[in-house]
């Protein structure tokens, strides 16, 4: 049912080595591929036949839902809506991501609204690659959307990644956060060629003692281009952080604008960000520890992308 | 071992009435240290001493002279070469990463991950707590963290010259005398040639030769004793109270 294409996307983009145990929905080129569910983990298409609902039940603990997402078919531009429903008091993993490879001139996409409804102290991790290959010349695109909605002391971690081969990306993530919630986000994207990529993030704290923090690494090389937009609105006693860094190589732009905006005066946000070059310091050590100047800057990035 | 032949380092003075006019950082020097000896190289702040070590390890590029290691020039070569060849450096100030933890480097260094062999290098190094293994080398550190990370990077690196750069900044008071123990004994069992910058007497203690860079040049080679009256004359220090009308005063406040 997989073919050598199939597994190599899979393992790239949720690690899988074959159809994954537990609940899973595999999607291959815009249809349903595969299915499972478990005792606590439903998943169904929604009604509008637009993608699917997966839906947890309150108290599941140390359950995984993998929802990859394949794409091989020239010309196709596929988008899908998600929601989760996260039940109270449950701790789960989420393993999505989306691999495409492309074979010719034709472009290919995928569009993935995942939106996530984190039910009453419930933990959710969140895990998302973003991935293409092949020799075609198509362009490949990739335009995630999520939206996190954490009712009263959710906790969600969420941990995006764009490891290559993405012409054109566009990413919006979106949160609002309840009471005692709190957000962790990191991601990593790395581009090269005349890749461009451009994350807006709008991360509202709604609820009293609410708290998040967003950690963003670029790797931006070649003649490619990052933007990064960050805004966290505090509307609550609340704490949040964004801390952004990138690194530039060759001809690469870079934007990284982080706002700030307090409605509340208990609020405490913060922010860091800094572009620049890998740090001359950095290539020394390594260098007088034996390392080839390639050497160096590949295992500086790798630990960057970390 | 090492021969420094006729060496220069030059740069160009960018400020003030000087501007344009080169200057000798390093200032003609020629010496050789022998193998298996340790060396403590100490005097005023701005003499040169870092910017020797640097120009030993490749950091700094030589302007006129040569530099032979084991009989082979590497004047010429990088610094990853002069690794290869077996010269180890640890840094005044130790570089932070992003993502990289102490057992990442002691892996680069070495080439070795397997745990056991990781440990073995830790106990070399005087470290007890295996945890440190796992710690990043980031701006979280603590000074004497990070130098002692920087320290056991360089003896893993079993080289034949160690240079270190000021090991004891940022060290208690009870870490000095093991780590200049550590050093000793990486001298004597591994016939290690070893290069230490320094103002802490227990360093120069412990050296077979205390040379003193003044100006670019060296002012004293010799034992401590015989360094001692340069060491507590303070003519030889160039920091000096501002004098009004003096066109080189410089301030260091």
């Amino acid at each position: 049912m997989l073919d050598a294409l199939d597994k190599g996307l899979l393992k790239a983009v949720a690690d899988l080595e074959d159809i994954p145990e537990g609940a899973y929905n595999i999607r291959k080129n815009g249809r349903l591929l595969s299915r499972a569910t478990s005792a606590n983990i439903n998943i169904e298409s929604n009604e509008e036949g637009t993608g699917i609902m997966v839906t947890i039940a309150p108290g599941t603990v140390k359950e995984s839902v993998h929802i990859p997402v394949i794409l091989s078919q020239a010309g196709l531009y596929d988008v899908v809506y998600n929601t989760f429903i996260v039940g109270a008091a449950s701790d789960v993993t989420i393993i999505a991501g989306c691999g495409i490879h492309c074979g010719g001139p034709a472009p290919e996409g995928h569009e993935g609204i995942h939106e996530f409804r984190v039910g009453k102290g419930a933990r959710v991790k969140y895990i998302e690659k973003h991935y293409a290959t092949g020799p075609g010349s198509g362009k490949r695109t990739l335009n995630p959307t999520t939206k996190v909605f954490l009712a009263e002391n959710a906790q969600a971690e969420m941990e995006l990644t764009q490891i290559g081969g993405v012409d054109d990306a566009n990413r919006l993530n979106e949160a609002t956060l309840g009471p005692g919630s709190m957000l962790l986000i990191t991601e990593r994207v790395m581009t090269d060629g005349d890749q461009k990529a451009v994350s807006r993030n709008e991360i509202v704290l709604a609820g009293d003692n609410s708290r998040s923090n967003m950690v963003s690494r670029s790797v931006i090389k070649g003649n490619s281009r990052q933007n990064f937009y960050a805004t966290m609105v505090a509307r609550a006693k609340c704490f949040g952080h964004i801390e952004c860094d990138a690194i530039i190589m060759d001809n690469g732009a870079n934007e990284t604008i982080p706002a700030l905006k307090a409605e509340h005066p208990d609020a405490e946000l913060s922010h860091e960000a800094s572009i620049g070059k890998i740090a001359g310091d950095q290539l020394t050590k390594l260098m007088s520890l034996g390392l080839t100047y390639e050497e160096t800057v590949n295992r500086i990035i790798q630990g960057f992308l970390r | 071992m090492l021969e420094l032949k006729d060496l220069y380092f030059s740069v160009t003075e960018t400020d003030g009435t000087n501007g344009g006019r080169k200057r000798d950082i390093i200032d003609g020097l020629n010496f050789t240290f022998e193998p298996g000896k340790f060396y403590a190289i100490t005097g005023p702040n701005g003499s040169g001493k870092t910017t020797l070590a640097k120009l030993i390890m490749g950091i700094n590029p030589v302007s006129a002279g040569a530099i032979r290691f084991k009989g082979r020039d590497i004047t010429g070569l990088t610094i990853t070469e002069r690794a290869k060849a077996g010269i180890a450096y640890s840094f005044q100030q130790p570089a932070r990463f992003k993502g990289i933890t102490f057992r990442d480097l002691l892996s680069m260094a070495t080439g070795i991950e397997e745990e056991a062999k990781l440990l073995d290098l830790l106990r070399r190094v005087g470290i007890c707590s295996l945890s440190f293994l796992d710690k990043a080398v980031d701006a979280k550190l603590s000074g004497g963290e990070i130098k002692k990370i920087e320290l056991a990077t360089t003896i893993a690196r079993n080289p034949k010259l160690a240079i270190y750069d000021e090991p004891d900044t940022g060290i208690d008071l009870w870490t000095i005398g093991p780590m200049v123990n550590l050093l000793k004994r990486e001298q004597t069992e591994h016939r290690t040639t070893t290069i230490v910058i320094s103002h802490n007497r227990a360093f120069l203690k412990a050296a077979d030769v205390v040379l003193m860079v003044n100006r670019g040049k060296f002012a004293y080679v010799g034992n401590l004793d015989g360094a001692l009256p340069m060491l507590t004359d303070l003519s030889i220090c160039n920091f000096k109270p501002c004098r009004e009308g003096e066109e080189d005063a410089r301030c260091f406040r």
